[in-house]
């Protein structure tokens, strides 16, 4: 397969927008004039205009039925562009080079939202801190949250919420029943409960064809950063003699390591789990053959049990997540709380008045009324209300088609926006959701998420390359702790210590 | 088309210049219908190979989206410099020439015995089952190559290691030893290209003159002294220009296939510039940098092309232009 290298395909689209911009040029001065008669009108209590950009998790863009009740119950004339995801970072990134964002921009995820920071600090966004105590819905957001997303300890967006801690234990309960097993309350149990699934044969056919863990090639979002919050090891960043250092220079990590070791010598885990993709992992465990999925979230119980009873139908599944570490301690790693964040564009946006009607048709859109219209779609056809809790329809396609794309952009979560939490079925699913209230009672957050490095913006996923690789090669055997401590000064030599620096120059702010 | 050359004269300079302007337009108002039809073509190469050239401008720069092109910061250098001292730079480039050379000198010359081999069979009926059977693994994409290789050599019942234990042997890492991964690289490229990379030959040796074989056997040739001494003298100008564009893909290796053989275990000999553009570059955003590393490997690309001409044609070749 000939590839043309990214860059020139990269060129390719930068000279085309760069082409673009002349045509654009002339929609850019006429863009205010809109905005000034939406103004105009607004006076007159005409809705107010405004265009969205935001990325596209569906294949087809959504038809105007959930648009048109939004409109009425906001009084306005919404315009959504809707961008696939999978280039959704391109589009953000030829607009703003041609200056032509929308009033309201949607980012991608966290990742695009650390690249926009150097354009933030550039002043090309609205600051709407000052003004969100002005609206009743929107001071509702959490400050926490809010204050991870703060660039320069100001706040420039509004995010789109997601549950801190999701990620836990999903365990075949019926093996562990079989075994007379019970959830693993400290990490000595859950090497047990590994132990016992690969060797005493909890499938009961005989041979010796199970596995205890089954993780993949994935230390954030797969098994090792869950099991390393329980050792006790910090949040990516942890204190040490009053400083910031990275999660690999302690003990605790090393400890995490070692217990992934001793579980992949001894056959307690998939052997090649540094080179298994999430498909690969999971089919593993639908199938029948693995007992412990760790990691990732919680509430994928569902597609997970949905896969596993077609291949075993007398298959049951419980989540957990309490899970002390030696010292008998639970912890929890925590996201920093928002999925995706939305900013307004200072070329869109021309003053704070218009600035300030925007923020009024998000602070209508914090109200149950419009966020479950939003999320859930329409009561009595997307979805029905029982028990207090929104159940989907079983139409699966069409909450796909007409709701996903707007569901995905609903500023806060349940608790702030007053939507109706998902009726849920699966009894490893309820506990899901329990669990998900406790683990943030013993959530560690991660002390960088509001500060910032000039040095990891520029190379932190390249240094962070470093680490992942002498990881796994400790897991295998490969290198010693001295091995491990060389690559960790190799990470400081290589720009490690400029982000020490920073990051500790930030944090005594 | 014959051309009217007129001798300039000595004499009148003034009047032949204009006399040979004359001229000039007449012959290109003559073969206008030709200027037409090559409009397209030079079009296209001007629209979507010579201005986005343009956008390479970004490698001397410190490109930020928000001011465009010409706003960004002139940096010079830099992000060539920082390429070439990056403490992985050598390793990186050897892997690439490494996968380079496997490309070169063991799966070039596998389509060309391969479509020795499929003009030796007889009867149409078979020649053209082998040949579809051949051509198939093409139309798949490198992610279903890679998964259905891992599915066989996975450690957790993959069917290789599976067999190896069945006879007694003990069980290969294929995914994870470093050493397992050119390989198994090289037999990947083989099994999805090698048939595909036959048509262009067969369809050379198709154009052979049968009069000559038949001449050879009529002095006692047989089939090895056939194909010594008749196909392969025929299709060596087929060899020789593919040859020529292969080398000019040199450090082009096909990103998607190498990144998902690529892991943390295998990172010492898996890491090419295509994959280190990747993580480096593009997952953080970071343009310029990707485009002044795609930069380097289009001018190593150029200067080996024209190297092997130029040493094609010093061998009597005739090389691509």
């Amino acid at each position: 397969m000939k590839k043309k290298s990214f860059s020139i395909m990269l060129a390719v689209l930068l000279t085309l927008s760069v082409m673009l911009t002349a045509c654009s040029g002339g929609n850019d001065k006429a863009a205010p004039a809109t905005g000034g008669d939406a103004a105009k009108g607004a006076e007159s209590d005409a809705p107010m205009e405004i265009k969205i950009m935001l990325p596209l998790n569906t294949s087809e863009t959504p038809p105007d039925t959930i648009k048109k009740e939004l409109e009425k119950l906001t009084n306005t004339k919404l315009t959504y562009q809707f961008f696939p995801a999978d280039t959704y970072e391109e589009k953000l990134n030829s607009s703003f080079a041609t200056s032509s964002l929308p009033q309201v921009t949607y980012l991608k995820n966290q990742t695009t939202f650390i690249q926009m920071k150097d354009a933030i600090k550039d002043g090309q966004f609205w600051e709407i801190g000052p003004y969100l105590n002005e609206f009743p819905n929107l001071s509702k957001l959490k400050p926490e949250i809010l204050n991870n997303t703060k660039v320069d300890g100001k706040l420039y967006s509004l995010y789109i919420g997601r549950p801190l801690a999701r990620q836990g234990i999903i365990y075949r309960k019926d093996w562990a029943d079989k075994l007379n097993l019970s959830a693993p309350a400290n990490v000595d149990e859950l090497f047990e409960m590994a132990k016992a699934f690969t060797e005493q044969d909890p499938d009961g056919n005989n041979v010796k064809d199970t596995t205890g863990v089954v993780d993949r090639n994935e230390l954030t979002y797969g098994a090792f950063k869950t099991i390393s919050s329980w050792f006790g090891t910090p949040n990516g960043w942890g204190e040490k003699d009053g400083q910031l250092q990275p999660e690999f220079t302690f003990q605790e990590y090393i400890d995490t390591m070692d217990f992934f070791k001793k579980l992949r010598d001894n056959g307690y885990m998939n052997q090649d789990f540094a080179a298994t993709s999430k498909t690969d992992a999971v089919k593993m465990f639908t199938s029948g053959k693995a007992g412990l999925y760790i990691g990732g979230s919680m509430q994928d119980i569902d597609s997970l049990n949905k896969d596993l009873i077609k291949n075993v139908p007398d298959a049951v599944l419980d989540t957990h997540s309490m899970v002390a570490g030696p010292d008998g301690k639970f912890a929890q790693w925590m996201i920093p709380g928002y999925n995706n964040v939305v900013l307004f564009p200072k070329g869109a946006v021309k003053d704070e008045a218009e600035l300030k009607k925007i923020l009024a048709f998000f602070d209508k859109m914090m109200t149950p009324e419009v966020s479950n219209l939003m999320f859930w779609g329409i009561e009595g056809v997307h979805y029905t209300v029982e028990d207090g809790k929104a159940k989907p329809t079983d139409d699966k396609e069409l909450i796909e088609r007409e709701v996903k794309g707007y569901k995905d952009s609903v500023i806060g979560e349940a608790e702030t926006n007053g939507m109706y939490e998902p009726y849920n079925v699966l009894p490893g699913r309820i506990r899901a959701e329990e669990l998900l209230l406790e683990n943030v009672k013993v959530g560690v957050p991660d002390p960088t998420a509001p500060l910032d490095s000039a040095t990891f913006t520029e190379k932190g996923v390249e240094l962070q390359q470093i680490i992942t690789d002498a990881t796994y090669k400790y897991m295998y055997g490969q290198i010693d702790k001295a091995g491990f401590e060389k690559e960790v000064e190799n990470w400081k030599k290589r720009g490690g210590d400029k982000i020490i620096e920073e990051y500790n120059a930030a944090y005594k702010k | 088309m014959q051309e009217v050359t007129i001798p300039p004269s000595p004499v009148q300079p003034a009047l032949d210049a204009s006399k040979s302007k004359q001229e000039v337009k007449r012959r290109i108002w003559r073969n206008r219908w030709l200027y037409v039809m090559i409009a397209p073509g030079l079009l296209y190469f001007i629209i979507f190979k010579y201005l986005p050239m343009y956008g390479l401008i970004i490698s001397f720069q410190d490109y930020k989206p928000y001011h465009g092109i010409l706003g960004s910061d002139w940096v010079g250098m830099k992000h060539f410099t920082r390429l070439f001292t990056e403490p992985d730079f050598l390793n990186i480039l050897m892997n690439t020439l490494i996968l380079f050379g496997l490309n070169i000198f063991i799966y070039f010359p596998i389509p060309i015995i391969l479509a020795l081999m499929l003009n030796e069979l007889r009867g149409n009926f078979f020649k053209r089952i082998f040949q579809s059977l051949l051509y198939i693994p093409h139309f798949m994409s490198w992610v279903i190559v890679v998964s259905i290789s891992f599915v066989m050599v996975t450690m957790d019942g993959g069917i290789i290691n599976d067999l190896l234990v069945f006879f007694g042997f003990e069980k290969i890492n294929f995914l994870l030893n470093p050493s397992w991964f050119r390989p198994m690289y090289i037999i990947q490229v083989i099994w999805r290209e090698a048939g595909w990379g036959t048509i262009i030959y067969l369809a050379s040796i198709a154009a052979i003159d049968p009069g000559l074989y038949e001449a050879a056997r009529m002095d006692g040739a047989g089939r090895l002294r056939q194909i010594w001494h008749i196909t392969i003298p025929a299709i060596r100008g087929v060899i020789i220009t593919l040859f020529i564009l292969k080398i000019g893909s040199v450090l082009d290796l096909g990103f998607e296939h190498v990144y998902l053989l690529l892991n943390s275990m295998n990172r010492e000999v898996a890491e090419i510039i295509d994959t280190y553009v990747y993580t480096a570059g593009l997952r953080q955003g970071q343009f310029s940098y990707s485009t002044a590393i795609g930069f380097f490997k289009s001018i190593i690309g150029l200067i080996m092309v024209m190297a092997v001409n130029k040493i094609a044609k010093k061998l009597g070749e005739e090389g691509v232009y």
